[in-house]
C-alpha cells in the first residue's frame, strides 16, 4: 500500500506522457526460438466470446522436436525484440520481446488503483468463486461493506473438479475491487481482489474521482 | 474388513497392468501403500467428508490422522455432490472418504481427481459392467451414472494441506428418487448380483493404492527428466485415463456448473499433459479447460 501522501499530479502526468502498458514476454520453457513478428509490428490479443481465439503469433519455441507457438495475450505494438536469440537455444524465462499496449481510461484507473491497493492474486490458473459466507455478505450488503482479515477463507479455487479454500494473507481492509466474476477462469498471477485499509478508502476514492475528471 | 497388509497384497494381485516391470510395479505400489492404512467404519454418518474434516481438526489431540486414512459409512443422511446437488446415499451403496497429505507437486496433485476416477472405473469394471469415465471423473455405465467423486482440499491445524476424496458407488442400492429415475444405475442392476460391500471396498482401496502410486511414479519420471520447466507430455496415469474414458470425440456442453449454466457446445478432442480438456468449437478454434464440467450432447 502506498503512502497516504499520494502525488496525484505525478501519477496522472506519468500516464499522460506514457499511456501504455509494457507487456514483457519470456520463454515459456527451454528451447530453440524463432520469432514470428518484427519490431514495430502491430499484434492482436485474444478475442472471441470465450477468449478462445488466440492472439497474433509471436514466437515459436521448439523442445525435443516439439514446436510450440506462443501468441499475444494483448493488443499493441512490438516495441522490443531480443534479436540476439533468434534461432538460438534459450533457457526458460529468457526475455524475448515486449508488446506495448495502449491503455484505455478504465485501464489507467485500474492501473493506478493497483498501485495503491493490496492485490490478492490468483495462486494458480483455475476458476474462482467466493466462499459461501463472503458471497452471502456480498449479496446482502455489497463488496465494499466486507472487511477481510488475514486468515479469512475468502475464495474457493476450483481446478480439475477439486475445490480448494484460499485464505487471505494480505493486510486487513475493505474489499474495494473485485477483478473476477464467480466461475471465471483466471490465469496464475492475475489479481483477484484489491483490498484497501479502511483509513485509506477516502484517498483511493479521491484518485478515482480525479482521474475520471481529468482524463480525456 | 481386510487388514492393511492384506489390502496391500490385494493391490499387488489385482494390478492388471503388465506394461510395468515387477520392480517398477513394486515401486508404484509402495507409493500408494498408505491408502487404507487406517479405516474407520460407521453404520451411519451425515457425510464422510465432514467426519474426515472433524478427525483432522478435532478427532485426535496428539496428531492429525495419517495420510491414506479412510472413513467408510453404510449410509449417509446429508450427502451432497458438487454445487450442493443431492447425492442419494441409502444402505447398499459404498460411501467413503480418503485423506491424502498434499505431498505432490502442483502439476501432479491436480491429477488426484483423475486417479480417483480411474480407481473407481477399474473397480466397477472388474465386477462386471463396463464403466467409462467422463472428464474429469464422472463414472457411468451406458448413459447412467453409477458413481460420484468429490475432491476438496483443506488446511490442517498445523497449516499442512490435505486432499479429501469422497467416493460414492451405487452397489446394491437399486431404488433411486424420482429425479434420478433413468439417470442412475447400480452394480446390482447391471449384473443382477448382490455384492459384498466389504469386498467392493477392498477392491476400490486396492485400485486407489495402485493409481495414487502411479501418480507419484509419473511425478518421479518427470523429475528424472532433463527439462522440468513444464510437463510436456501425458504421464502414465493420464494415458490410463484415456484408455478408460469415452470423452474424446464426443460432442459436449461445457460449463462451470453445466447443469445450471452451460456456456458452450464443443467437440472434446483430447486431454493435455496435465489433464486439461482440449475442445474444438464450432468456428474451428480450440479451447482448453482446467475446471468446470461437461455433459454429453
Amino acid at each position: 500500500m502506498a503512502s497516504e501522501k499520494i502525488h496525484f499530479d505525478e501519477i496522472i502526468s506519468k500516464y499522460r506522457s506514457d499511456p501504455y502498458d509494457y507487456v514483457d514476454m519470456y520463454a515459456v520453457h527451454t528451447g530453440l526460438v524463432r520469432f514470428l513478428v518484427d519490431d514495430g509490428i502491430e499484434v492482436q490479443g485474444v478475442s472471441g466470446e470465450w477468449n478462445h481465439i488466440p492472439g497474433s503469433n509471436l514466437y515459436e519455441i521448439t523442445r525435443e522436436r516439439n514446436p510450440k507457438v506462443i501468441t499475444s495475450k494483448t493488443n499493441g505494438t512490438v516495441s522490443y525484440l531480443n534479436k540476439e536469440v533468434e534461432g538460438k537455444f534459450v533457457e526458460a524465462g529468457t526475455k524475448l520481446l515486449t508488446v506495448r499496449h495502449p491503455l484505455k481510461k478504465k485501464e489507467i484507473i485500474e492501473a493506478i488503483l493497483q498501485e495503491v491497493l493490496y492485490l490478492f492474486i490468483a495462486p494458480e490458473r483455475a476458476r474462482y468463486y467466493f466462499s459461501m459466507d463472503v458471497q452471502s455478505r456480498i449479496d446482502q450488503k455489497g463488496a465494499r461493506s466486507i472487511v477481510i482479515n488475514p486468515g479469512d477463507e475468502i475464495i474457493t479455487m476450483s481446478l480439475m473438479k477439486r475445490d480448494t479454500p484460499v485464505y487471505y494473507d494480505g493486510e486487513a481492509g475493505i474489499l474495494h475491487s473485485v477483478y473476477f466474476s464467480p466461475g471465471d477462469s483466471i490465469d496464475q498471477g492475475v489479481p483477484l481482489l484489491g483490498v484497501c485499509p479502511e483509513e485509506k478508502l477516502a484517498v483511493v476514492q479521491k484518485i478515482i474521482t480525479r482521474v475520471k475528471a481529468e482524463w480525456e | 474388513m481386510l487388514s492393511h497388509s492384506a489390502l496391500c497384497r490385494l493391490a499387488r494381485e489385482s494390478s492388471p497392468d503388465t506394461r510395468y516391470s515387477p520392480d517398477t510395479a513394486r515401486r508404484i505400489l509402495r507409493y500408494g501403500a498408505p491408502v487404507g492404512s487406517y479405516i474407520e467404519h460407521h453404520h451411519h454418518l451425515s457425510r464422510c467428508m465432514d467426519h474426515l474434516r472433524y478427525l483432522v481438526h478435532e478427532g485426535n489431540s496428539v496428531s492429525t490422522p495419517d495420510t491414506g486414512s479412510v472413513v467408510w459409512a453404510d449410509k449417509l443422511s446429508d450427502s451432497s455432490g458438487r454445487f450442493s446437488r443431492p447425492w442419494h446415499a441409502p444402505p447398499g451403496g459404498l460411501y467413503l472418504a480418503l485423506l491424502w497429505a498434499d505431498t505432490l507437486l502442483p502439476e501432479f496433485s491436480r491429477q488426484i481427481p483423475f486417479a480417483a476416477g480411474i480407481a473407481c472405473c477399474e473397480t466397477i469394471s472388474s465386477l462386471g459392467p463396463s464403466a467409462r469415465i467422463k472428464w474429469v471423473n464422472d463414472l457411468h455405465v451406458g448413459d447412467k451414472k453409477i458413481s460420484g467423486i468429490l475432491s476438496e482440499a483443506m488446511a490442517g491445524p498445523d497449516d499442512e494441506w490435505f486432499h479429501l476424496i469422497g467416493i460414492g458407488i451405487n452397489v446394491n442400492n437399486t431404488v433411486f428418487p424420482e429425479e434420478l429415475q433413468g439417470k442412475a444405475t447400480a452394480l446390482r442392476i447391471e449384473t443382477g448380483r448382490c455384492f459384498d460391500l466389504e469386498e467392493v471396498c477392498s477392491l476400490l482401496l486396492a485400485r486407489l493404492q495402485w493409481n495414487f502410486g502411479l501418480l507419484y511414479y509419473a511425478e518421479e519420471q518427470w523429475m528424472a527428466g532433463a527439462d522440468r520447466t513444464a510437463v510436456a507430455k501425458k504421464g502414465p496415469l493420464l494415458e490410463r485415463w484415456l484408455e478408460l474414458s469415452d470423452t474424446p470425440g464426443r460432442l459436449v456442453l461445457y460449463g462451470y456448473d453445466v447443469q445450471k449454466k452451460p456456456l458452450y457446445q464443443a467437440k472434446a478432442m483430447d486431454i493435455d499433459a496435465i489433464g486439461g480438456l482440449i475442445m474444438k468449437l464450432a468456428d474451428g478454434s480450440q479451447v482448453t479447460e482446467y475446471s468446470g464440467e461437461i455433459l454429453y450432447v
